[in-house]
């Protein structure tokens, strides 16, 4: 009973805060941001417990495995425009991927985190199940790695926007690639939303980051820890 | 008409990813099943033995969609409540860091690879 709850509420409070967002563009509104918070001031302040809602909401969870697939229609589509810029691509998505694990690590080590923890945020800025993946393997906590690839894309998707006007970056390309290096599915909305090519170079550049950091993390993260 | 079309394509899709678990799981290979689905329709598109309209529907729909399938995973934060209590603050600044980091570098590196692509 309050499992079903749980998935008519996730759905009804993404649904408003869509709604919402779309009258008024701030970050702020963002689904992303807004229904986590609403969400789980609702399951503390009436004392539901994450297994009764995780248990509600494991099919909106389990839908993210087909979205990743659906990202083929895309890549296919555009495939012209990725192979006309596949060096670009294959290159700049090498560098951010390196710079994403090295920085993750390097700045956690600043602040005294442990191993586990290292492990946990090296593989944050890819997508969540990928992220996951790669967590488990090199030793660190997946659920907590989902919830650092969480806040990286709701930092990315803040972020995002000042970047792209305080920096020299106005290419297509350059745009759709900084937001889906930097901020994995959630980034790749946003540059959907500044074009379509920004939208379908981010989305190729969050598949390509995730299988180079499925590659590299391994090896990378036992070095620099 | 339209509602139909999107189940359809969006099972077909949540099939291909099953299947593509499935076989990372038996070959045992160690990455997630989605990339393997992503190629397995790609190569489906690529060699026409799908057509573009069986699936476009639903995948855009989905893609549409993304943020609301990571809301439930954001709300499982809450299983660590005390070590983000702890340490919130160092995971907040090591993540605003890092992702600041990653994205002007990887702007920035996209922009000069652009401007020396030109020159081919």
């Amino acid at each position: 009973m309050l499992a079903g709850f749980s998935f008519i509420i996730t759905i009804l409070s993404y649904v408003g805060a869509k709604l919402l967002y779309r009258k008024k563009q701030s970050v702020f509104l963002s689904p992303l941001v807004i229904c986590p918070f609403i969400l789980i001031s609702l399951l503390l302040s009436f004392q539901v417990s994450l297994e009764t809602y995780s248990a509600g909401t494991q099919w909106i969870t389990n839908m993210l495995q087909p979205a990743i697939v659906a990202f083929a229609v895309p890549l296919y589509k555009y495939r012209a425009l990725l192979k006309k810029y596949a060096v670009e691509i294959a290159l700049g998505v090498f560098g951010g991927s390196i710079v994403a694990i090295v920085s993750s690590v390097m700045y956690g080590k600043l602040f005294h985190l442990t191993p586990q923890l290292l492990d946990s945020l090296a593989p944050r800025s890819i997508t969540t199940p990928l992220a996951m993946n790669i967590s488990q393997t090199i030793g660190g906590l997946p659920a907590m790695t989902a919830s650092f690839v969480i806040v990286t894309g709701i930092v990315g998707i803040i972020a995002g926007p000042f970047i792209l006007k305080w920096f020299p970056i106005h290419h297509q390309v350059s745009k759709g690639m900084l937001l889906g290096m930097g901020a994995h599915g959630a980034g790749t909305a946003q540059a959907y939303e500044i074009g379509s090519i920004e939208g379908a170079i981010a989305s190729l550049t969050m598949i390509v980051a995730g299988i180079i950091t499925i590659i590299v993390a391994p090896m990378l993260v036992p070095i620099i820890i | 008409m339209y509602l139909l079309k999107c189940i359809a394509q969006i099972g077909g899709l949540l099939g291909i990813a099953l299947l593509g678990n499935k076989l990372t799981q038996v070959f045992d290979l160690h990455f997630p099943g989605s990339i393997l689905g992503i190629l397995f329709i790609f190569l489906l598109l690529e060699t026409k033995i799908i057509s573009l309209k069986w699936v476009e529907t639903g995948a855009n729909l989905l893609i549409a969609e993304l943020i609301l399938f990571f809301i439930p995973s954001a709300v499982g934060v809450l299983q660590y409540k005390q070590l983000i209590l702890t340490n919130g603050a160092s995971f907040g600044f090591v993540i605003f860091l890092s992702t600041i980091t990653v994205m002007v570098s990887t702007g920035l590196l996209a922009e000069f690879l652009n401007k020396i692509g030109k020159g081919r």
